[in-house]
């Protein structure tokens, strides 16, 4: 599985915590230059599968290549990673601590600086540089731990929860970088439990629920092989909804429904019935089913 | 540049940018000038102690009075001698009564000179004067004594500092004792619980035959110096008393009463018994003195490294640098760069140690209480066991406060874990007197060898000092110490850095370090 354009490749990828296994025998690749989108509920284990891929942990069963090295450990200065919790030093002027953390990743002291300089004016946080880091407002807190990440250029970025606890304008800021990777020929690897951002970003995802793979592919195939769904904008009284033809369940919000469709099933039908019904239509929208219902399907079916 | 050297680097200049690092460093020599400065500044504004005395034997307080007055006549012979001595100009301020009584005494034999005064002071108070001539007669006649009398009851304290003379009343004034009211005991214990009076003494009907009825009536029960002042002079009179009432030869009665006196001296490298000098007796002591400092280095700068980890654990900076570094960089840069810290600020002392030696002497032409210091300067193993002992006690104690510092999220958590480094510390603190006592006793011998004391052990008994062998030894089991130290440190840092929550118990830990890898380094290469 996968090739050389590969950027992670897992096989077979356990890990343990006591008696807790936290990945079990997960197997993937991501290929080069995707934004790759890791998704599935808390406790999934989809941090402990990033941390894996830095060198943080270490599996204890199954294999690992990132960037074609067994061991991410020695190629750290080419991986960027954004962890879930993340954090700056509060008594350390913004421009230091950007260019320590370029440093950290191997980066000449000289040139950690001026790409610092560089990124930090870019992103409106030039005259920051100064600036103690218990000065800065969250936001700009946020976008500097951003700016950090991506600082000593690497080849992989791997972010966890990126979108997590942004305020709107930092979240189109790290919409804007993910994709400025991708434009670059970069790869991305970033988890969510926010289905809706991926959809919005990923060329591929991985949903991921109790340590095992429950699918993966790119986010159109599986979008497609997921069926059709009515998004309805309704008054009225729902109740008759479940019971159209072609109809075979309903998730009803009161004003709001999605209708998921019997594979042979005419949306014609369904929406002459609905009028039938005396239900008053404000939208009707047929397309794909969203990724968090393939996922809870996905997930039922597991169980099951 | 190497990512542990960049962890180090990082730790290094936080620390020097923090407050606490330069009170460490400049505490030293505060505390040095304050020891120096304090006790001065504490004598000279120390109000006089105010007290009164009640006689009921009808002479006691008269000839105390007298005693003290000459006491303060010879302490003013002392000063003014040398005025004269010196210069013209200070010695011509003196009040005309103090020059001549000065040149009288000048101008009379070593031998006569001591009974000159008493003979002053005796007639002062209404004695019989003694059979004096030439000059002396003329000073001892009666107006000159009285003028002298007077000046003395009459001198402030303000005006004896002003003419350089420290007299018994700096320390100790009295006051009369009859108030208005009829029963000056009532009167005097009113006054002393209202504070006007310091205490009061009551000498009984016959202090001559013993001591009864004779009190001191005081409210402060720890300040016991006017009561051994008065009590020693009150004893004098009342001996001399007894001794002249029995017909002893005051001569046989000095001789009676003189102390038996051990010379203090010590065995010499030659073999032979030698003089003790004060540098000996500050090489004795040092040695504690330099323990209490290692100490106080070690735990603060280990304390420093704790602080740090947590802060940079709770502030959620771990894992953005385990991105970056491995856990073991990142612990070994954190207790490298807080060894420079520590370091520096142990150095700093020792310069300043060296430097206060070479600049006081150049600057003030004498080197003073300086010269205890300019011995332990030129006491190479003492400020080299220091440096030594101080890294060795610091790697220990930094490695375990580290691997403790990476499972707490707060202070607070680090409290209870603490338990057993502070036990230890503690007990190191406790044996520093016995063992600077005892440099090569068993307790001193045995502590040695047991990892957790033995930087402080060992710098302590310096002054001994200790053979060789123990030297190589104890550093040889410290060596291994500080090893399984790091060792179970990384072991506990590597898994306890990523934790939330609540902190692992200490049996927790110790399952941790059983575990082969914890799963956060490679396994050997797989195929």
């Amino acid at each position: 599985m996968g090739g050389m354009s590969d950027a992670v490749q897992l096989e077979g990828v356990v890990k343990r915590f006591g008696d807790h296994v936290a990945v079990d025998g997960l197997s993937f690749s991501v290929p080069t230059g995707l934004i790759y989108g890791f998704l599935g509920p808390n406790g999934a284990g989809k941090t402990t599968t990033l941390r894996m891929l830095i060198g943080i942990f270490y599996p204890d069963a199954g294999r690992i290549t990132v960037l074609g090295q067994a061991n991410p450990a020695a190629i750290k200065a080419r991986i960027g990673y954004l962890p879930e919790d993340r954090g700056l030093y509060d008594k350390m002027k913004l421009g230091e601590l950007v260019s320590y953390y370029g440093e950290l990743k191997g980066m000449p002291a000289g040139k950690a600086r001026m790409r610092a300089k560089q990124l930090l004016e870019q992103f409106g946080l030039g005259e920051w540089w100064d600036a103690k880091c218990q000065a800065l407002s969250k936001g700009m807190a946020q976008k500097a731990q951003i700016l950090a990440t991506i600082l000593h250029e690497p080849e992989l970025v791997i972010l966890d929860e990126p979108f997590a606890g942004l305020d709107p304008v930092n979240r189109d800021v790290m919409r804007d970088v993910i994709l400025d990777l991708k434009r670059q020929g970069k790869t991305v690897v970033f988890s969510t439990h926010v289905m809706e951002q991926a959809e919005q970003v990923c060329d591929n995802v991985l949903l991921i629920n109790r340590g095992q793979k429950v699918l993966d592919g790119s986010l159109s195939e599986i979008r497609s092989s997921g069926g059709r769904a009515i998004r309805l904008d309704y008054d009225g009284d729902g109740a008759c909804l479940p019971h159209l033809p072609g109809v075979s369940r309903v998730n009803d919000a009161g004003k709001q429904a999605e209708l998921f469709l019997q594979p042979e099933a005419d949306s014609q039908v369904v929406l002459a019935g609905i009028v039938e019904a005396g239900v008053h239509v404000r939208r009707f929208d047929l397309r794909e089913l969203s990724l968090h219902e393939i996922f809870i399907r996905a997930v039922g079916g597991g169980d099951e | 540049m190497n990512k542990g050297l960049l962890v180090a680097r990082h730790e290094y200049i936080e620390t020097v940018r923090t407050k606490a690092f330069w009170l460490g460093l400049l505490a030293f020599p505060i505390i040095i000038a304050l020891g120096i400065a304090v006790p001065v500044l504490l004598e000279k504004t120390k109000e006089p102690r105010i007290y009164a005395v009640i006689d009921h034997s009808g002479f006691l307080a008269g000839q105390i009075e007298e005693r003290i007055y000459r006491r303060d006549l010879h302490t003013i012979l002392a000063v003014t001698s040398e005025q004269k001595h010196e210069s013209g100009s200070t010695f011509e301020r003196l009040p005309q009564i103090l020059r001549q009584f000065t040149n009288t005494y000048l101008s009379l034999d070593e031998a006569d000179r001591s009974g000159f005064v008493d003979a002053t002071a005796e007639i002062a108070n209404g004695g019989e004067g003694r059979n004096l001539e030439g000059e002396v007669a003329e000073f001892v006649a009666q107006g000159d004594r009285k003028r002298l009398w007077a000046w003395w009851q009459a001198a402030s304290v303000k005006e004896l500092d002003q003419l350089d003379l420290e007299l018994a009343r700096h320390s100790f004034r009295r006051v009369e004792a009859n108030g208005e009211t009829e029963t000056p005991v009532a009167d005097l214990n009113r006054r002393v619980s209202a504070g006007e009076l310091f205490a009061y003494f009551v000498i009984g009907p016959d202090p001559v035959a013993g001591s009864a009825a004779c009190k001191y009536v005081s409210n402060n029960l720890t300040d016991r110096d006017l009561l051994d002042w008065y009590g020693r002079l009150a004893t004098d009179v009342i001996r001399a008393q007894r001794i002249e009432q029995e017909g002893v030869d005051p001569e046989v009665a000095r001789w009676v009463h003189e102390s038996l006196i051990f010379e203090d001296r010590k065995v010499g490298a030659r073999g032979a018994d030698q003089e003790v000098a004060t540098q000996d007796k500050a090489r004795q002591w040092a040695p504690m003195v330099f323990t209490y400092l290692l100490w106080i280095a070690i735990f603060t700068s280990a304390q420093m490294l704790l602080t740090s980890t947590i802060e940079e654990k709770s502030a959620r900076i771990i894992e953005v640098l385990l991105s970056s570094v491995s856990s073991f960089e990142l612990m070994a840069g954190k207790i490298a760069g807080m060894a420079a810290a520590g370091l520096t600020v142990v150095a700093s002392w020792v310069c300043f140690i060296v430097l206060a030696v070479i600049i006081v002497p150049l600057a003030t032409g004498n080197p003073g209480a300086l010269g205890m210091l300019r011995d332990i300067a030129a006491e190479p193993l003492y400020l080299f066991s220091f440096i030594l002992y101080f890294l060795m006690g610091y790697l220990f104690y930094a490695a375990i406060l580290v691997g403790i510092g990476s499972v707490c999220n707060s202070i607070k958590d680090a409290q209870s874990l603490m338990m057993p480094v502070i036990i230890p510390m503690m007990v190191a603190l406790f044996a520093l007197v016995p063992i600077s006592r005892d440099p090569n006793g068993t307790l001193a011998k045995i502590m040695s060898f047991i990892p957790p004391f033995t930087p402080f052990v060992m710098m302590n008994r310096a002054a001994g000092p200790p053979a060789i062998w123990e030297y190589m030894t104890t550093t040889l089991l410290m060596a291994i110490a500080i090893y399984g130290a790091v060792w179970a440190a990384a072991q506990i840092f590597r898994i306890g850095v990523l934790m939330t929550g609540k902190p692992p118990t200490v049996r927790q830990m110790a399952r941790w370090l059983s575990m082969d890898r914890a799963g956060t380094t490679p396994r050997s290469q797989e195929k």
